[in-house]
């Protein structure tokens, strides 16, 4: 049986979490249903990775100042617990005063409505304003990294997954600085006030000696901390490799390499358990050393208020007030150290990450063209000139060209982001360059379909009406790029990167979802690479008649392929050739 | 066969105790040290309160003096010190026992993983098995830190706290232990819910990370077709679901903690109500009192925390049953196979093989496949030249009929996978002692040794996620070579060189010659160029076989082959056609 839990709907996700008793208190500070609208931040290059942290922190004022005055209330409100409770005791289990008791126990659960209350507004808003925050970063990088309207300074890598969650994740929480430790602080000072008021030794010590308890255990947990990111590092690596080795299941055990192939995973879990064992032996001298600071500030501190009270300089009630204060004291300090100090050394690091790569991003693309272009009337005519020749696509002609891989990838390089500067191969679109054409305009005309193919999540419909401006156009779409033997019901969904399907029906579901476009010139890169022989002929075959009154350009060499085109482009020989469709 | 059960085993709880018993074997010795130095640390922690107790006692009754305060405070350092050293070593110790056992667990799932047969994994899918060796795996590495100090500190601290209260007076414990019944409703409450929600947060995290990296692998896709704003809009519904379920958990949180604090409150009232009954009948001391509410107020936070871990703990031990429910699948009795006959390499006898409950894609196919020979396999999608290369190598299992190969079968497919790792490491998958000589003479032969020119280490340049990019002809260049290397009997190629796009195709077909050089080869044939130069053609419709012969002896007959011959050569011919116009 899987233990997997099915994640409740929408609708059940109102009344999770409330009993009978509950179920009429209103769902409070919860997140809309639909996605804010938001602004990116601004990263222009003179911005620091530390002054970029303010502002994103600073920008949900709104949210953070209610949150930081709640989260002083509750901070205050649980370090009250220790003093009512000495009081109560002072005042009634001394005395023997019943109705002293009746009203301490009142003051004692009062106490604990208001800090409840309070920590309820604290918590959810503090998380309110972290998704937020996070929300906005992650559209900020977007559209600035992601998906650049105009195509980036390069194709954004792998890390951009690793940046818009974990690196989102930290940067974001970072927001929590300007609201626990604010009320953290203001508790110390409540508490050290409280003191200073029954002695001022005992106050004075507070002052002096929470910052530096506060400032012994931060360089023990900075240091914890560095060595756990560098463990789960090493166990992120091991893992990561298991998931390798199993991705490439079927690979190991075609050429049965299983024993090698565990071997090697063994190797890599005994690295990760060595870092994990020296993890534990810091976490061990973590624990060792902010025990010792907590307990001796304690002992100090008691100690004190134990000879005042020798003394006769403070009462009884005094004393033990003094004792729940320094108990108090102790939660405070420990969170500063453990929770604060390491949260602004990830986030600062986070920040820096995420600024570089929006830096880099925003020397590239600049100019922002809303504007929706006018409807495309006439076909253009597509010039491609590589250092060797021109290929002219007439408005309505399907065109092939057969070339070595180097130079395919480079037209195709030059076709799908055309303003790339530097490049060898020149695109125009009647007689313009198409790098002065904005982005919007560019693509309202030339539609690319790289070799590689990407399916994204959702119904095969999904990613056919992608493109689609209209529904009949998928049809004939599926039919031509002969999908319709395995993608009858539309409403299948690919799977994880389209892993339903096989390779060829892949390309084919790519070429469907190209062909849907009804792009006024259409590109296709190498289509039907994995598509059977017999498949192939036949998309050839209907090729011609779905993309009739619009240019397109094969870029191929399958004979079945540029069989059906008008003409063939052959940069194989030394020089330009050109065929007319042998008819 | 039973196909009832698709899905990997996952270990009942019985099944899991009794292996994380057998596993913990070499380290029980250090278990019972964490026991015992669990009770006496904590036991070291609950002194300082008694001690409070011990001079507010003596303060009140004027008995003390600086003396009493200096040999408490010296009392209180000690036993600060030495209890957070007792802890410290603990939780050290217990850590390193608790990786020690995952890391040998984790090895034994790969390992048995790497080791199953492969049609139980490809009915259950990969996926499944990729979670258990990533996800599963993370989650009790990273439930360490919590739940290893909850299951020996905080329970210890637990149960001596009580003790600690029992000694100051009876009824002190008794009364705490009265509002322990509040914390298990609220617990078995929590439990009901938290799971929930959690994984539904995690659930929506995933989604939001597949978004993301489905835009990052389909840049070219997202660039070309122009869809930058359905894509951004995408990713942003995905990590706003992601705001909408964490603050649906943040609320839950706060739902418990608010049951928490009611508990809290009553524990603390509870305290106060017996220390006044006890103390007005002369049964205990202010003293006393106090020290009860100290312990009481260090009780509640490590009870808070265990309700709080109580939900890690409870995910942690779903993820170890379904790695202990893979790592101890039975190895299967050795499976009766038939013997080959001299001469014959494989023979397929009778088979008959569907998938699942599907329709019967095999009945009675015969096929004997002569030692040394190459034969081609070709037809349409769907015609069941994949399944039968699967049912050749052994990854599916005939419903009737037997197949014989022989011991040394390896199977390359158009899927390729290049491991994290050097390049070294790819080729010498299946041939962990190959030198590097033998690796050049590899290279050399599958006309790969120019790709050593490309990258910059050479063999020790890091490849696979996240190391040099490889393009898919490379990958498969890389495959084919390890093939080689690896020596096999027989070599089946699954339609190995189809990637490639068109001009790499020859390059491809000259390695696959390499490697089936002097061997039996099984070709599953996409370009009939390949067919064509092989020993035997068979072709394949519907499962069955219909035409089988030299390629002259098909061509000549005319059949299926003859028709998809002559189209493939008009195709080619196109190229010969060509006529200079000059541009």
């Amino acid at each position: 049986m899987p233990p997997s839990i099915p994640p409740p709907d929408r609708e059940d996700l109102s009344q999770l979490g409330r009993g009978p008793l509950t179920r009429w208190i209103p769902l409070t500070l919860q997140a809309p249903a639909d996605p804010p609208e938001v602004q990116s931040f601004a990263a222009d290059p003179e911005t620091t990775s530390g002054r970029f942290l303010l502002r994103v922190i600073l920008s949900v004022r709104r949210v953070t100042v209610p949150a930081a005055l709640a989260a002083t209330l509750w901070q205050v409100g649980e370090a009250a617990v220790p003093v009512v409770m000495g009081l109560a005791i002072d005042r009634a289990l001394a005395t023997g005063d019943a109705g002293q008791l009746v009203l301490w126990i009142g003051v004692l659960m009062g106490l604990y409505v208001v800090l409840t209350a309070a920590a309820k507004f604290a918590i959810q808003l503090t998380a309110y304003a972290i998704q937020l925050l996070q929300h906005r970063l992650r559209s900020t990088l977007s559209t600035g990294v992601l998906h650049p309207v105009a195509g980036g300074a390069h194709a954004p890598d792998g890390s951009v997954v690793s940046l818009m969650t974990n690196d989102v994740g930290r940067m974001a929480n970072g927001v929590q600085l300007v609201i626990m430790p604010i009320a953290r602080v203001v508790t110390i000072g409540f508490i050290a006030v409280s003191l200073l008021t029954t002695h001022w030794i005992l106050g004075l010590a507070v002052l002096v000696g929470a910052p530096v308890a506060v400032w012994l255990m931060g360089v023990l947990s900075e240091r914890l901390s560095r060595d756990t990111r560098e463990y789960q590092g090493l166990l992120a690596t091991t893992v990561g490799l298991a998931t390798d080795v199993v991705a490439g299941y079927r690979v190991v055990k075609g050429i049965r390499a299983e024993t090698e192939a565990t071997r090697r995973y063994q190797q890599a879990s005994q690295e990760t358990l060595v870092g994990a064992k020296r993890n534990a032996g810091l976490l061990g001298r973590f624990l060792m050393g902010s025990g010792v600071v907590t307990g001796v500030f304690v002992a100090a501190v008691m100690g004190l208020a134990g000879w005042f009270a020798v003394d006769g300089q403070l009462s009884i009630g005094e004393l033990i007030a003094a004792v729940g204060l320094a108990q108090a004291l102790l939660p405070q300090i420990q969170s500063i150290a453990n929770d604060s100090i390491p949260n602004l050394a990830g986030s600062r690091a986070s920040s820096a990450r995420i600024l570089d790569a929006l830096q880099a991003e925003a020397a590239v693309a600049s100019e922002s063209d809303d504007a929706v272009p006018p409807p495309v009337t006439q076909l253009p005519v597509l010039e491609i000139s590589t250092p060797t020749t021109t290929i002219r696509i007439e408005p309505g002609e399907l065109v092939g060209v057969r070339t070595d891989d180097v130079t395919a990838a480079r037209v195709a390089e030059a076709l799908l982001d055309p303003r790339e500067a530097g490049s060898e191969v020149a695109v125009r679109l009647d007689g313009i360059a198409a790098g002065e054409l904005s982005a919007q305009e560019y693509r309202a005309r030339v539609t690319f379909t790289p070799h590689r193919v990407t399916l994204f999540s959702g119904t095969i419909r999904d990613n056919l009406t992608a493109t689609a401006a209209a529904p009949e156009l998928v049809t004939a779409a599926v039919r031509a790029a002969a999908c319709d033997d395995f993608a009858a019901d539309l409403d299948l969904p690919v799977g994880a990167d389209g892993n339903r399907f096989s390779g060829g029906q892949l390309q084919r579901l790519a070429l469907a979802r190209a062909l849907a476009s009804d792009a006024p010139i259409l590109v296709l890169h190498d289509p039907t690479t994995a598509v059977d022989s017999v498949t192939e002929h036949t998309i050839a075959e209907r090729l011609r008649a779905v993309r009739a009154g619009r240019s397109t350009l094969l870029i191929t060499s399958s004979p079945a392929l540029l069989n059906s085109c008008d003409r063939v482009v052959d940069l194989l020989e030394d020089a330009p050739v050109r065929v007319g469709r042998s008819s | 066969m039973s196909q009832a059960s698709a899905a990997l085993p996952v270990a009942s709880g019985r099944e899991t105790a009794r292996e994380v018993w057998r596993l913990s074997r070499g380290h029980r010795l250090r278990l019972a040290a964490v026991g015992v130095l669990g009770i006496v640390s904590t036991a070291v922690n609950v002194i300082p309160p008694l001690i409070i107790g011990f001079l507010v006692d003596r303060v009140r009754a004027g008995t003390a003096d600086l003396g009493t305060v200096a040999m408490v405070t010296v009392a209180m350092v000690l036993s600060a010190v030495l209890g957070a050293a007792g802890t410290a070593v603990t939780i050290v110790l217990a850590t390193r026992v608790y990786h020690t056992i995952l890391a040998g667990l984790r090895e034994q799932l790969v390992s048995r993983a790497m080791t199953l047969p492969q049609h139980l994994v490809e009915r259950a899918g990969t996926g499944d098995l990729i979670s258990r060796t990533s996800d599963d795996v993370t989650a009790v590495a990273d439930a360490a830190p919590a739940v290893i100090p909850a299951l020996t500190v905080t329970a210890f601290t637990i149960v001596v706290s009580l003790g600690g209260l029992a000694a100051l007076e009876w009824p002190y414990a008794v009364a705490f232990a009265v509002v322990l019944p509040v914390y298990v409703l609220v617990m078995r409450w929590y439990l009901r819910i938290g799971p929930r929600v959690y994984a539904a947060e995690r659930a929506a995290m995933s989604a939001r990370a597949q978004q993301i990296l489905e835009s990052q692998r389909g840049y070219a896709t997202v660039l070309g077709l122009g869809l930058t704003e359905q894509r951004h809009r995408s990713v942003l519904a995905a990590s706003w679901g992601v705001a909408v379920w964490t603050l649906r958990a943040r609320a839950v949180g706060v739902m418990l903690s608010i049951r928490l604090n009611f508990g809290e409150c009553l524990s603390l009232a509870t305290v106060l109500v017996v220390g006044f009954v006890l103390i007005d009948a002369d049964m205990s001391t202010v003293g006393a009192a106090t020290a009860a509410m100290l312990l009481v107020l260090r009780l509640l936070g490590p009870v808070n925390e265990l309700v709080f871990v109580v939900n890690d703990l409870q995910s942690a031990l779903a993820s170890l049953s379904r790695m202990i429910g893979v790592a101890t699948i039975p190895k299967e009795v050795g499976e009766p196979s038939a013997t080959a006959t001299a001469g014959v390499a494989v023979r397929l006898n009778n088979i008959a093989f569907r998938y699942g409950d599907g329709p019967r894609l095999f009945d009675n196919l015969t096929l004997d496949i002569p030692t040394g020979q190459r034969t081609a396999v070709v037809g349409a999608s769907g015609a069941g030249k994949t399944t039968l290369a699967a049912v050749i190598a052994g990854i599916h299992l005939p419903e009737n009929g037997t197949v014989a190969q022989p011991g040394r079968t390896t199977l390359i497919t158009q899927e390729t996978h290049v491991f994290v790792g050097t390049l070294r490491d790819n080729l010498t998958l299946g041939a962990p002692t190959a030198t590097d000589d033998d690796i050049h003479t590899a290279l050399d032969a599958t006309g790969a040794a120019g790709l050593l020119d490309l990258l910059p280490d050479g063999l020790n340049t890091m490849v696979g996620t996240g190391g040099h990019p490889l393009t898919d002809a490379q990958a498969q260049q890389l495959a084919l070579t390890r093939l080689l290397l690896a020596d096999p009997e027989l070599a089946i190629l699954d339609e190995a060189t189809a990637e490639a796009g068109s001009t790499h195709a020859g390059l491809l077909d000259r390695a696959a010659d390499a490697v089936l050089h002097g061997r039996t080869g099984l070709v599953i044939a996409h370009r009939l160029s390949q067919a064509a130069t092989c020993d035997r053609i068979v072709v394949m419709e519907l499962g069955r076989i219909i035409e089988s012969g030299t390629h002259d002896e098909l061509v000549a007959a005319g059949g299926v082959y003859g028709v998809l011959w002559s189209a493939w050569e008009a195709g080619r011919s196109m190229n010969n056609k060509v006529g200079r116009t000059g541009s």
